[in-house]
């Protein structure tokens, strides 16, 4: 069988392997689509650090070029600030070069749309229409007009973030920081942040080249040097964004990896301490968030999986604070995005507030144990094996907003086949970690079995 | 219809119909794949779809893996220039030349700083169509690297080629109109270097064309009008790229294109003794001139690429053509407005002689020229079946048909770069230039119904 490319066209845009599967020609047909879409206006391109950043930025200007489009480059930035630049600009849209947490050989495109938000499914579905057509709406030559390059534009993101944050309060602390950027785009603007709010930092993997210090999910595994640095420089805390720098972990003072869903929780407490507004939330997020909720007397919006799912439902329900459990938290106060320099000023308010350390805080969320794991099922087995557990377990309290969610008292568990690969994600949450551990392998099991039966 | 031509040196079309930046990547990728490892030079003329073609091919060059100087607005004989003097692996050149503004195109240079020859270019088109392209993994980008003002090195190379003291000792005054192309701006750094008091027109390359930038008469109006109110020496008119060349007289005499090769080869060829390079559709002027000095004239197919590989196969002392396009052997293979400008200069400082004196010695004729627009499938056949109008006339089918005749003769021709039927005669007298041309048309008419 002739090997398949990897190329994956999905809600998030686009993303493949350089080289090989993600061509500059991929790239202009994609940017000639969007240009199409939106029309003749203003566009933002940023990128990430990955090495084939500038070659697939070529193609991208080029293709918004020819459509009419007005390119402004911002350079190498966080995606929440290219999302919250949009906006600020009024720009029609933008386009980011990043393939996110893939590995260094892939690369990728994410579309934005007016407002700075990403595309909704429906938006997606006309420009992927386009796209697919292949008719690009070119304009006539004296109709192409010049790119744009924005130097500093991050400061605009910056000097929101510190508007809405007690800065007095948290210089007042001189907390002593350790950030780990993992190579990626937070390193042009986290150190400038910290410094604002008179942290005394101590920066690791900032190098903006394009090789990642190491796999940079912010999940523990990936956080060893971040730990030992949080204890050898005696620090407060330790913050690890991702690489496109939306999502945050924590590390407590004594150097433990706290796991990414505490920060959502912490957030939202902090938030919710303030005022009392609607929390939303992905279905996998922790259940720490619907205790925080019941003492605040506030709903909690449960959203399919996706960020633009969970921003959707807190713009229309007036959500004061929201997000992911992978520590993608949104402040709409901000911007309605994932964002880690958002979350690190929470956190850092949050502690100055508190006046208690990072584990201290962090224990009240300690009793939950929300474990994470995958198992390979062929995609259209998947679906109908979800299907059947939804008939089996349709007596329990269930969602089936996406794959399935089944709820007990105090522990639940879902199941979700992916959309861009042949696997189902399970997630478990309950009191203890043999029984989230136990929970993923009896349906594990379970799923196996049916497979077998449809197969 | 959609135009698009493809021919040895690149591609070309109309912005947005065919000029697209998927195809502008692919045909970049192709020339990327062909080139060995190495830097490739990236230069433009100063059209609005310039960028556009520009992030596109630099894309294209990153991805199979090669470090791009990005030259920016620049004259396409400096890049030429260029890829010779920092030994670069190529390069491309974006411009139309003398076309109309709404079209560009990709004009690929080999290592040796001449357009593709013709097996260089029949590979660009394999790999082009076969659509495998070597785009690598790009574990480690390739630079691109911005070079700001790449003309002053050219500029210092070409006033020691030039007798440089002798022509600014005659102080020349002279107009110039680059036609907001790349070679505006430049034209005053290369006239003070010269010592020449400079009138320039359209002079800004904001890519606004204020008439087709094509150097020859019917767009010089505004030249002539200006050489007659300054008391200038010349005039000088440049296409979009500054590759070609017209001239205007004292006087303000609006002379053809195809008196450039005949002025300057007057001059060169006393200098530089050796065969000359030109195509079939080029002015038998310069057959007197060759006479002259004893030298022969090669014609060759048209167009740059096929006269400066003959050029250098033969070790011409020039190439030139009846566009305006020459080039010298002991200055560059390719063809250089500012090399012409400044051999006019220097003809008419060492020999202190005025242009209209230079030209007065070059035998008259009359060149009549006309074209037919024609669907791009039949432009080959259409020209063969002309010879059926010329029976027993002595022919050379080297680059369409060109017919000999007693009293003058006929060119008939599909253009490389456009969807049309050229049709070229020449005679001492205008009426039997015109007659050959008239009949060739109606013939032509008659078939296309």
């Amino acid at each position: 069988m002739k090997k398949t490319l990897p190329l994956k066209v999905s809600i998030s845009g686009v993303r493949g392997i350089i080289g090989e599967s993600l061509t500059p020609q991929i790239a202009a047909r994609f940017a000639s689509a969007f240009g199409t879409y939106l029309g003749p206006g203003q566009v933002l391109v940023g990128q990430d650090t990955r090495p084939s950043g500038t070659m697939l930025k070529k193609a991208v200007l080029s293709g918004l070029l020819a459509t009419g489009c007005q390119p402004v480059e911002v350079g190498v930035l966080p995606i929440p600030t290219i999302l919250f630049l949009t906006h600020e600009k009024q720009a029609r849209g933008a386009v980011v070069v990043t393939a996110s947490h893939n590995p260094p050989e892939w690369n990728g495109l994410k579309f934005i749309g007016a407002e700075g938000l990403y595309l909704r499914r429906s938006q997606v579905e006309e420009f992927l229409d386009i796209f697919h057509q292949g008719e690009f709406t070119f304009v006539a030559a004296e109709r192409i007009k010049s790119p744009l390059q924005e130097k500093n534009a991050g400061e605009l993101h910056l000097e929101k973030i510190l508007s809405r944050l007690k800065v007095k309060a948290i210089r007042g602390r001189g907390f002593r920081v350790v950030a780990d950027c993992a190579n990626g785009a937070g390193a042009t603007l986290l150190p400038q942040l910290l410094r604002e709010l008179g942290c005394e930092a101590l920066l690791i993997n900032t190098d903006l080249s394009g090789h990642f210090a190491h796999q940079s999910e912010p999940v523990p595994e990936n956080l060893g040097e971040l730990c030992r640095r949080v204890k050898e420089f005696g620090a407060d805390l330790g913050l690890a964004q991702d690489a496109d720098a939306d999502r945050l972990a924590l590390v407590d003072e004594k150097g433990r990896a706290l796991g990414e869903d505490l920060t959502l929780a912490l957030a939202v407490a902090h938030v919710l301490g303030k005022k009392r507004d609607p929390v939303a939330v992905n279905l996998s997020a922790s259940m720490a968030i619907d205790d925080l909720a019941a003492r605040y007397r506030v709903p909690v919006i449960r959203t399919r999986i996706g960020e633009i799912n969970v921003v959707e439902a807190m713009l229309d329900e007036g959500a004061v604070i929201g997000g992911e459990g992978n520590g993608g938290v949104i402040w709409p106060e901000i911007h309605p995005c994932r964002d880690s320099l958002t979350a690190a000023g929470l956190v850092l308010e949050m502690l100055a507030e508190s006046q208690k350390p990072l584990s201290v805080l962090a224990a009240e969320f300690k009793k939950y144990h929300l474990l994470k794991d995958k198992m390979d099922c062929p995609a259209e087995l998947a679906f109908r094996a979800v299907v059947e557990l939804r008939r089996r377990y349709h007596s329990e309290k269930i969602s089936t907003l996406d794959g399935l969610k089944i709820s007990w008292p105090d522990s639940w568990v879902h199941l979700r086949p992916s959309n861009t690969e042949p696997i189902i994600r399970l997630l478990a949450e309950s009191r203890s970690a043999v029984r989230s551990r136990r929970l993923i392998e009896r349906f594990k099991k379970e799923i196996k079995s049916i497979i077998r039966k449809l197969a | 219809m959609k135009l698009l031509k493809l021919n040895l040196s690149g591609v070309r079309g109309i912005v947005g119909q065919t000029i697209t930046p998927e195809l502008v990547i692919d045909f970049a990728s192709a020339f990327g794949t062909m080139l060995p490892a190495g830097t490739v030079l990236v230069g433009r003329d100063s059209r609005k779809s310039g960028l556009m073609v520009q992030e596109g091919a630099v894309a294209a060059l990153l991805s199979t893996g090669h470090e791009v100087r990005n030259l920016g607005i620049c004259p396409t004989p400096v890049i030429q220039f260029l890829v010779r003097q920092q030994r670069a692996a190529g390069a491309i050149a974006i411009t139309a030349g003398h076309n109309p503004a709404e079209w560009n195109a990709l004009n690929f240079i080999n290592s040796q700083g001449t357009y593709l020859n013709e097996f260089q270019g029949s590979e660009l088109l394999d790999i082009y169509h076969l659509g495998r392209f070597a785009h690598q993994k790009l574990k480690k980008s390739p630079a691109v690297i911005n070079e700001l003002n790449p003309e002053e090195v050219y500029f210092s190379w070409l006033s020691q080629k030039l007798r440089t003291e002798e022509i600014a000792r005659a102080r020349f005054k002279v107009v110039a109109d680059p036609c907001n192309g790349a070679g505006a701006g430049l034209v005053n750094k290369f006239f003070s270097l010269l010592g020449c008091e400079l009138v320039a027109v359209n002079n800004e390359p904001s890519g606004y064309f204020p008439h087709d930038p094509e150097p020859r008469p019917r767009n010089a109006g505004e030249v002539a009008s200006l050489v007659r109110a300054t008391g200038a020496n010349l005039g000088f008119l440049l296409n979009s790229d500054a590759s070609r060349v017209s001239l205007v007289t004292e006087t303000g005499e609006t002379l053809s294109e195809e008196y450039t090769l005949p002025v300057v080869a007057g001059y060169y060829l006393q200098q530089q003794p050796g065969p000359v390079i030109t195509s079939l559709s080029t002015s038998r002027m310069i057959e007197a001139v060759a006479e002259k000095y004893g030298v022969p004239v090669i014609r060759t197919r048209v167009g740059q690429s096929a006269l400066i590989q003959v050029m250098l196969q033969e070790d011409g002392a020039l190439a030139g053509e009846g566009s305006g396009g020459l080039a010298f052997r002991n200055f560059q293979p390719a063809f250089d407005g500012f090399a012409v400008m400044g051999l006019v200069l220097e003809a008419m400082a060492v020999q202190q002689k005025k242009l209209s004196e230079l030209v007065k010695v070059i035998p008259r004729y009359h060149i009549v020229k006309d074209k037919i627009v024609c669907p791009p499938h039949r432009l080959h056949s259409l020209v063969a079946e002309t010879r059926k109008l010329y029976p027993r006339a002595e022919v050379n089918s080297l680059d369409g048909l060109h017919v000999s005749l007693k009293d003058a003769w006929v060119h008939i021709r599909a253009s490389s770069t456009e969807p049309l039927i050229r049709i070229i005669a020449e005679s001492q007298s205008a009426a039997r230039a015109q007659l050959e041309v008239d009949k060739v048309v109606a013939f032509l008419n008659r078939l296309l119904g």
